[in-house]
């Protein structure tokens, strides 16, 4: 998998950036900073931090400091990916074409399937596995892992690119 | 077994296993199919979601086929005025010597003299043996310079806004001034008559462009309501969409003045902004020179960003948009020009500074000059077979035939009327457009420029010349 340069994008002479793509210039940077080196790693420590903590609570037993990471990293993962929307700085390369894009459709500029993509959409479905099998499947627990791993993959299908239902953060 | 009620026993994996093993099959079908999925995306190809028509491998060579390729350069004609420039040897002021021959100057725009004054001439001598002629560095890799900031503070304080940001390139401007405001979704109603760099800028901005009669505020109203009553069907998309309002002070093509009061009348209805390009007023209109703000006694705190060259009235290279700190803060970093240009040779900043002082110090040359205007708009409007097109204050003035044919009989009648005046010692030009690019084409016209330095007789010399030619060529 060669996630030094991303498909579609701008091409960059071998070895200036080195890594997969902090920044080019000229570029989107919510774009291409999935695929720098050690960003996955750090979001599977960022993930397990959040387990710890969860897990450090006194009162929560390990079925729920479980299903807790599953749902807080899920609504994290929503809000940051697929609610809101440009970037957090200006833009002056290209006029604002990014305004009302979220985060996850402007990755790659827009090319589906990618390796950061899927990369995403395995993380809420390996922890949805390991939250049932810690959670001993109970039917409770199962109820808010599975709608919150919904609530997370649907929008990252790629029919529902530039998909605004019901009008709702469409501006 | 109730999950919660071991909190204090530990979770032994044989437990977790023996749980695994006595999964509901709903859960058990739930988790496979999502395992099967995965195996599907990891293997699963990226494409492009495509948003253009796919063509067919016939489809591409029938079109390749039937391509003709056009001449890299096209043919142009031998006596295309771009092929025959004329010479101008010496200083341009109020005598110029055009290929050899003396002539007064009714062609350039030198407004108020500065070109030639002494006293710019000795600052910026001063400045080029301290500073040396160019910045060689963009304005934020120590291409500022102490006479750039103090420019700057200068012009602020004479347009009497809290902030100037100075560029180094007149077209440059405005061309970088609007897109640094205005982006894609975003509205920009713009005078049909704008000068070529507006244009550009508001191509550079990719914002939709809406386009109003030129001068006609009632045109502009009428569009302005239609805009809001689109709004009030999208209130969504109206709170993220700006809106902005796009004149000249006075206009290059047609020399007329933009009729403010009823413009930020239509602002405060219509909650748009107002973007004044002042480049020929600024140094022109008003009592002390400060432009159409001062000319119609609005409050300059109502106008939004005003943008003017200093190529003109100053008599330097550059221009300059001034405004409340935080609107003008913002090009520091956005506009393009500014950023990415090497800043002002600090010379011609120090003669811009001078120009500055001379038109504070001397604030009757602005009533001067705008007398010489009414004097050479009356003596034109006189020449049979021309007419004068613009306000008689207006430094420019276009005149065209009163019998208006063809686009290039007419430009062939006017340039023969140039070059005749220009023999019998008037220097004049023809408005000059890139035809295939401007958005609205102004008829052929002579553009006439007024410099405070006209003697009456000048003006009188020149008019019989004028009419003397118009007679013989019409």
């Amino acid at each position: 998998m060669d996630r030094t340069q991303p498909k579609g994008s701008p091409r960059v002479p071998a070895g200036t950036m080195g890594d997969g793509g902090t920044t080019y210039s000229g570029v989107n940077p919510n774009a291409v900073w999935l695929n720098s080196r050690g960003i996955w790693l750090s979001y599977v420590i960022a993930v397990t931090i959040l387990h710890l903590i969860l897990l450090s609570i006194p009162f929560l037993n390990v079925a729920q400091a479980w299903t807790l990471t599953n749902v807080v990293h899920n609504i994290g993962n929503y809000i940051f990916l697929h609610m809101l929307k440009g970037t957090p700085w200006e833009t002056n390369w290209d006029q604002g074409k990014s305004r009302l894009l979220t985060h996850w459709e402007q990755i790659d500029f827009g090319e589906q399937f990618t390796t950061t993509r899927k990369f995403l959409f395995l993380a809420p479905v390996i922890l949805f596995i390991l939250a049932s099998f810690y959670t001993k499947y109970d039917p409770l627990h199962f109820v808010f892992n599975l709608s919150t791993m919904l609530l997370v993959l649907i929008p990252k299908l790629p029919q529902l690119h530039g998909v605004r239902i019901f009008g709702i953060n469409k501006y | 077994m109730a999950v919660e009620d071991v909190i204090v026993e530990p979770w032994y994996m044989m437990q977790m296993v023996q749980a695994f093993l006595q999964a509901p099959v709903y859960h058990i079908v739930i988790e496979v199919l999502l395992i099967v999925w995965i195996i599907g995306l990891l293997f699963s190809k990226s494409y492009r979601i495509q948003e253009r028509v796919q063509l067919t491998e016939k489809e591409k060579e029938d079109l390749l086929a039937e391509w003709q390729p056009e001449p890299l350069v096209p043919d142009t004609p031998e006596d295309h005025p771009a092929l025959h420039p004329r010479v101008v040897s010496g200083k341009a002021g109020l005598k110029v010597v055009v290929d050899g021959k003396e002539c007064l100057n009714l062609a350039t725009l030198n407004f108020l003299g500065m070109l030639g004054n002494k006293r710019i001439e000795k600052a910026a001598n001063s400045a080029l043996y301290k500073y040396g002629v160019g910045s060689c560095g963009p304005r934020g890799f120590y291409g500022t310079v102490d006479v750039h900031l103090d420019l700057e503070d200068k012009l602020a304080k004479f347009t009497r806004t809290e902030e100037a940001i100075l560029y180094a390139y007149g077209f440059a401007t405005i061309a970088s001034a609007i897109p640094a405001y205005s982006k894609r979704g975003d509205i920009v109603f713009c005078d049909e008559g704008a000068c070529f760099a507006i244009q550009k800028g508001l191509l550079a901005s990719r914002s939709k462009v809406v386009y109003f009669k030129h001068n006609d505020m009632e045109d502009l109203e009428r569009l302005l309501k239609e805009q809001a009553k689109d709004d009030k069907k999208n209130p969504k998309k109206a709170a993220v969409t700006r809106r902005f309002v796009l004149v000249e002070g006075i206009y290059m093509n047609y020399g007329d003045i933009v009729p403010l009061p009823k413009l930020v009348e239509l602002k405060y209805k219509y909650k748009v902004r107002i973007f004044i390009e002042e480049s020929l007023s600024f140094g022109v209109l008003g009592d002390n020179g400060r432009g159409v703000t001062e000319h119609f006694g609005v409050p300059i705190e109502d106008i939004d960003l005003i943008s003017a060259n200093m190529e003109m009235s100053l008599a330097s290279i550059g221009g300059f948009c001034c405004g409340d700190s935080f609107v003008i803060d913002h090009q520091r970093l956005s506009g393009q020009g500014y950023c990415f240009s090497a800043s002002l040779p600090p010379m011609l900043s120090v003669a811009a500074s001078e120009a500055l002082l001379i038109m504070e110090e001397k604030p009757g040359i602005f009533e001067e000059l705008r007398t010489r205007c009414k004097w050479l708009h009356a003596k034109l409007s006189s020449i049979p077979g021309l007419k004068v097109c613009g306000e008689p204050i207006s430094p420019i003035m276009h005149l065209q035939l009163a019998a208006q044919s063809s686009r290039t009989e007419d430009t062939t009648k006017l340039e023969t009327i140039c070059n005749e005046c220009m023999n019998q010692g008037v220097a004049l030009t023809v408005a000059r457009y890139l035809e295939g690019e401007e958005h609205l084409l102004p008829p052929p016209s002579i553009r006439i420029a007024v410099n405070v330095e006209l003697t009456e007789d000048d003006i009188n010399d020149a008019t019989s010349v004028i009419t003397n030619v118009a007679k013989m060529v019409l």
